[in-house]
């Protein structure tokens, strides 16, 4: 076929795209995924009391933790889904947030009795804790990886990371309407862990499934 | 650079009136956009390769169903540039190649027009006896009779809205038949 004859075709393939269709794809695929996630939440792991929960400041400081590290994500895969577009200080901001997340964490077990340091790390749930939030990123993930396909990223397996951390975090997030566990060295470890696990199986199934 | 300046102020607003669903500006934007790519593709693959083609009608392809992806307060051209340079890198790790495809300014798809196309007998034209029956023939009808997508669904029978969302769905297949083709 001539390449003129292919642009004859593409051009009565030609529909308007209202501004910002990029940003809506992707948000409108982290609110499904996070709905279905919400909803495993919901009604098989189910919430805690949550208004006694939310009067609580480790609450709020897990919900900051992940939260931060959500919109980070979002505005990684973003940039990394548009091309020509500076990918910017956002993975500094999360490595940051990480950090200061460790440091809180630190801070704690030194400052706590010796004796009770390792119940304050391990918690009651720590094996469960980020394998759960792994399963719960995968449908997150799913539903992101189907938008960024429909968007062009260059490099199939860091935005494939992207994609990971920013379902990683946000299941962390719903995960932390179940999770009773409330001590900083507990979400340092565990929490980070479970989203570093979906950061890496995300950057390696993205380099397969981001390909165009 | 002011030659890229230019290149950026033709093509730029050519984009925008295609997003905003001006067939005539997209045609004007792929038409010169392939001379371009022609011109990109054949430098760094040799201008006798019969991939040049090949690589500039994919890379055509993902321009047009990849537009989603351009945003409207960017540059247009590091954009293009960026679709182009990936097809490339695309095309050289099939062939398991492993050939560093330098990042450079986006000048270096806009250097020189090349106006002369490479094959007739492209992939694209093998791909397209591989689509089903219906979608094959909406394409002809579009492509050698020069229809539009309205009249060829009138002739074939179907609602204008089905022949639409027939079309669509064909070029994004033959989008990704072309990738996996020589994987």
């Amino acid at each position: 076929m001539r390449t003129s004859d292919l642009i004859d075709i593409l051009a009565r393939d030609v529909r308007p795209t209202p501004p910002g269709a990029a940003n809506r794809k992707l948000l409108a695929a982290l609110a499904a995924g996070g709905l279905i996630t919400f909803a495993i939440v919901g009604l098989v792991l189910r919430c805690q009391p949550l208004l006694a929960a939310a009067q609580q400041p480790w609450f709020w400081m897990k919900a900051a933790y992940t939260g931060l590290l959500t919109i980070a994500g979002a505005v990684i895969v973003r940039r990394l889904s548009v091309p020509g577009s500076r990918v910017g200080a956002a993975p500094l901001a999360a490595t940051l947030v990480i950090l200061a997340m460790l440091g809180l964490g630190v801070d704690q077990i030194l400052s706590a009795a010796q004796a009770g340091r390792v119940a304050l790390w391990l918690g009651h749930t720590w094996k469960i804790c980020s394998p759960l939030i792994l399963l719960l990123a995968m449908p997150i993930y799913a539903c992101l990886i189907a938008a960024i396909r429909g968007l062009a990223p260059t490099r199939p397996a860091l935005t494939g990371a992207a994609a990971g951390f920013a379902a990683g975090a946000l299941a962390a997030t719903l995960y932390g309407l179940h999770c009773p566990e409330q001590a900083a060295p507990f979400v340092a470890t565990w929490y980070t862990l479970g989203i570093g696990a979906a950061t890496a199986l995300g950057a390696i199934a993205g380099r397969r499934l981001l390909r165009w | 650079m002011p030659h890229q300046d230019e290149t950026e102020e033709r093509l730029r607003p050519l984009m925008i009136r295609s997003l905003e669903g001006d067939s005539g500006a997209h045609r004007q934007l792929l038409g010169m956009l392939g001379r371009y790519l022609r011109g990109y593709f054949a430098r760094r693959i040799g201008t006798a390769a019969a991939e040049v083609e090949d690589l500039v009608q994919e890379t055509l392809l993902a321009v047009h169903l990849k537009r989603d992806s351009y945003d409207r307060s960017l540059p247009f051209t590091p954009w293009a540039y960026a679709l182009a340079r990936y097809k490339l890198i695309d095309h050289f790790r099939r062939r398991n190649r492993s050939l560093q495809v330098p990042l450079e300014d986006a000048g270096a798809l806009f250097a020189a027009e090349d106006a002369e196309e490479r094959a007739l007998r492209t992939d694209l034209e093998r791909l397209l006896q591989r689509l089903p029956d219906r979608q094959r023939s909406l394409i002809e009808d579009v492509k050698l009779q020069g229809l539009s997508v309205e009249e060829a669904a009138h002739k074939r029978g179907v609602t204008a809205v089905s022949a639409r969302v027939m079309l669509h769905r064909s070029l994004k297949w033959l989008s990704q038949a072309l990738r996996d083709e020589n994987v």
